[in-house]
């Protein structure tokens, strides 16, 4: 215990770079400690592409965002949150009921949602922005990222499972499928994070109503 | 004691405005002699009081300045003013009609008459009159409902033309003009050939208004409206001037003249002849007020009417231009001169109107909205290109020409020492450019912010707004009552049916039942009457829905949301 804080101490040195401290990024918590503590910086990147493929829509990649969402959307100065080419009506009493401040929330309904989402990424104006794509190549995901970077936007892209394949240059990739009492996280790719795979569990109201 | 022996005495004073008695309190005003209307008017200098001399240029020679007999006081201000009785005709181009002519308007379900030309008051139609009553007397007459913003427009169009004479124009609502003239009516050779010019230019545009000069606004008004071409130079000869004029010029409340009337009270000079407690007593300090200002006891400032300003240019490159790189370059020195234009008034727009001329084809028109008033070129480049991309030309372009909107005053802000983003920077900046890029790519409709609405079924709880107006900031609740498990985050636009088998629902396999029932059973006032039984469903991939089933017969049930 007296050793370890020392040790701490000295691995903050700048001389020394390790795997995961190099990693020193501006995040914001996911709202499962148990999902913060695999992710580089403990959560989230600020400003950063996350890929989440998807077995299925519907199985809990929005709820696994909420908590981040409120978050971001209830700062003072916070930005918008867009929401590109959803697949359904984002449903506004339960947005709020999770604590989103809706006046934040932008809903994007287009036909060319890369060319949308590089723009709600680039131009500095959101947050955090989500987009459903069909289908993105790798020079997309390049230029995705570059722009998440640009306008310090955390974007979040949802692909189907099977583009797991495929190599991409997000700041992140995460693998979800459904679990018993919420839903299993398979980290594909983090930057300086840990890999494996993480079972969370939604609160006990909607795991009670769950089984 | 003594205030009931003054209160005995205002009454018999009001009651015989005629009669001065003394140990009174102070008239409003001392009588003033009232000199022959003809010499104000003259405009050739006579000896004594000849008010135009009042106007030799500052330079006069000393010896013509000595030779003046005791001039009298200079007035501050002169004031041309100009009402326009027929403007409801005049701004529908009824001036000269060969037919008896009247505008209508619908005054409390009744059909009145606003305006009727001359044939029409020769056959005793008059304004304020039924419309029955007007048709009685001339069975030919032509109706023409009436059109306020045609007259806001001649009256505008006025002011334009009024400019010409002075900086300094005021509008006066309804059917009024002022124009302070001190400065400028040597110019014209005095006031008599300003006036003169000033119908001159007034008949150019279609309106005949009646004419009147004085030292103060409200007179020059009055006596306009009083239809009395009155010319009034100098102060001292304004109230005597004025005495003559009916009361009802003043445009006062009905009832305040018909009060006055009936105690004998029907000019401007009887009424300035009563004392001034009892006056502001019986009838309101706001009508002692207008005679104040009448008489120039009061200041009566007036705001001046500003042109509306709009930036229009056009250019026309040496050759015609088929795509839309060569019409962003041809535009761009167009945008830089907006730029300038709206930087010196420190203002911006919100519209701008893009027309492309062809050779045969009609002008394409392409016009852009902006979500905040903006002066920047860059921006509006960047707008112009997103929808000129899109645009597809009949023929190539000749002429390229813009046309902003109205201008709105802009709210400069400072910049942020934080990028956005960085350290909690706001991004008010870039917030309205992006949501315009988007709007100019997609459409207005295609970008959207949602507000909640106090409803229990659940397609009305809330709707699509445009994004500066989102949020539940208002009257709603700021978060529904439920806890957040129970509805979904994702909404079917429209009920899905589910299929049935063995009396379960069925998607995509079985549905396992989890939660539920939840009744919904409302809008039965409004037919959308909704009568339902929500479910909380697991399908066999482990996706939780939000499914009803209908309470009325055909029982079916219905997908309605996914959790997600």
């Amino acid at each position: 215990m007296s050793v370890e804080v020392p040790l701490a101490r000295l691995l903050e040195h700048p001389a020394i770079w390790r795997g995961r401290s190099a990693a020193r990024i501006a995040t914001v918590s996911t709202g499962f400690p148990a999902l913060d503590e695999r992710l580089p910086g403990h959560g989230w990147p600020r400003a950063g592409l996350v890929e989440i493929l998807i077995a299925r829509f519907g199985i809990g990649e929005l709820r696994l965002l909420m908590p981040a969402l409120t978050t971001l959307t209830g700062r003072t100065a916070a930005r918008w949150c867009a929401w590109i080419a959803p697949p359904l009506e984002p449903f506004a009493p339960a947005l709020a009921a999770h604590g989103l401040a809706l006046e934040r929330v932008l809903v994007v309904r287009t036909d060319t949602p890369l060319w949308a989402f590089e723009q709600a990424l680039g131009s500095g104006a959101c947050d955090a922005a989500l987009a459903w794509a069909r289908r993105a190549h790798l020079r997309d995901i390049r230029r995705l990222q570059l722009a998440t970077e640009r306008g310090r936007t955390l974007g979040i892209l949802f692909r189907a499972l099977r583009a797991a394949r495929d190599s991409s240059c997000a700041a992140l990739r995460l693998a979800l499928e459904p679990a018993p009492h919420g839903v299993r996280v398979t980290l594909l790719k983090s930057r300086g994070g840990l890999r494996g795979s993480v079972e969370l569990s939604w609160p006990p109201a909607v795991a009670a109503r769950g089984s | 004691m003594s205030q009931l022996h003054g209160i005995t005495h205002d009454l018999f004073a009001e009651l015989r405005p005629e009669s001065t008695p003394a140990h009174e309190p102070p008239p409003l005003h001392a009588p003033v002699p009232v000199p022959e209307p003809a010499l104000a008017r003259e405009p050739v200098p006579a000896q004594g009081s000849a008010p135009v001399q009042a106007f030799v240029p500052r330079r006069a020679p000393a010896v013509l300045r000595g030779r003046r007999p005791a001039p009298h006081p200079q007035p501050r201000e002169l004031w041309v003013g100009a009402c326009l009785h027929d403007l409801p005709l005049e701004a529908l181009g009824l001036g000269r009609s060969p037919r008896p002519v009247a505008v209508v308007e619908l005054r409390d379900r009744v059909q009145c008459v606003v305006a009727a030309d001359e044939h029409a008051r020769r056959h005793g139609v008059r304004p304020g009159m039924g419309l029955a009553a007007a048709m009685a007397l001339v069975p030919v007459l032509e109706t023409r409902p009436r059109d306020i913003r045609r007259e806001r427009r001649l009256l505008e169009r006025l002011a334009h033309c009024a400019l010409g004479f002075t900086p300094r124009v005021s509008f006066v609502p309804e059917d009024g003009l002022l124009l302070e003239v001190k400065g400028s009516l040597h110019l014209f050779g005095g006031a008599e050939g300003l006036c003169r010019a000033f119908a001159d230019a007034c008949a150019g545009a279609g309106a005949r208004p009646c004419l009147a000069l004085a030292p103060t606004p409200l007179a020059a008004l009055t006596a306009a409206r009083a239809g009395c071409p009155l010319v009034v130079t100098d102060p001292a000869q304004l109230v005597g001037r004025l005495a003559p004029l009916p009361l009802s010029a003043l445009r006062w409340p009905e009832d305040v003249l018909e009060r006055l009337s009936r105690m004998g009270v029907r000019t401007i000079g009887q009424a300035l002849r009563l004392p001034r407690e009892g006056f502001a007593r019986r009838f309101g300090t706001a009508q002692l007020d207008a005679l104040d200002r009448l008489t120039g006891r009061r200041p009566d400032p007036r705001a001046d009417f500003r042109p509306r300003e709009r930036f229009h240019a056009r250019r026309e490159p040496a050759y015609e231009l088929e795509h839309h790189d060569a019409i962003l370059e041809t535009l761009a020195p167009l945008l830089r001169d907006l730029e300038r234009f709206l930087q010196a008034r420190q203002c911006g727009i919100t519209q701008l109107e893009c027309l492309l001329h062809h050779r045969h084809a009609p002008a394409t028109r392409c016009v852009l909205a902006c979500a905040a008033p903006t002066a920047s070129a860059q921006r509006i480049e960047a707008l112009l290109e997103e929808r000129l991309a899109r645009l597809t030309l009949p023929e190539p372009v000749r002429v390229c020409e813009l046309r902003s909107g109205p201008l709105v005053p802009l709210a400069l802000s400072s910049d942020s020492l934080w990028q956005s983003g960085e350290h909690g920077g706001g991004a008010n900046g870039e917030s309205p450019a992006f949501i315009e890029r988007l709007r100019a790519r997609l459409g207005d409709e295609a970008v959207y912010g949602l507000r909640l609405f106090g409803a229990h079924r659940p397609e009305m709880a809330w709707r699509s707004v445009a994004p500066d107006e989102a949020g539940v900031r208002g009257a709603d609740a700021q978060r529904p009552p439920w806890p957040a498990f129970r509805r979904p985050l994702w909404l079917l636009p429209v009920p899905q049916r589910l299929t049935e088998r063995e009396g379960r629902p069925h998607h995509h396999g079985p549905l396992r039942l989890v939660g539920g029932p939840e009744r919904i059973e409302t809008g039965w006032w409004d037919g959308g009457e909704v009568t339902r039984d929500y479910y909380v469903a697991v399908d066999v991939r482990g996706v939780r829905l939000w499914i009803f089933r209908e309470r009325s017969p055909p029982h079916a049930w219905f997908l309605h949301g996914v959790f997600g």
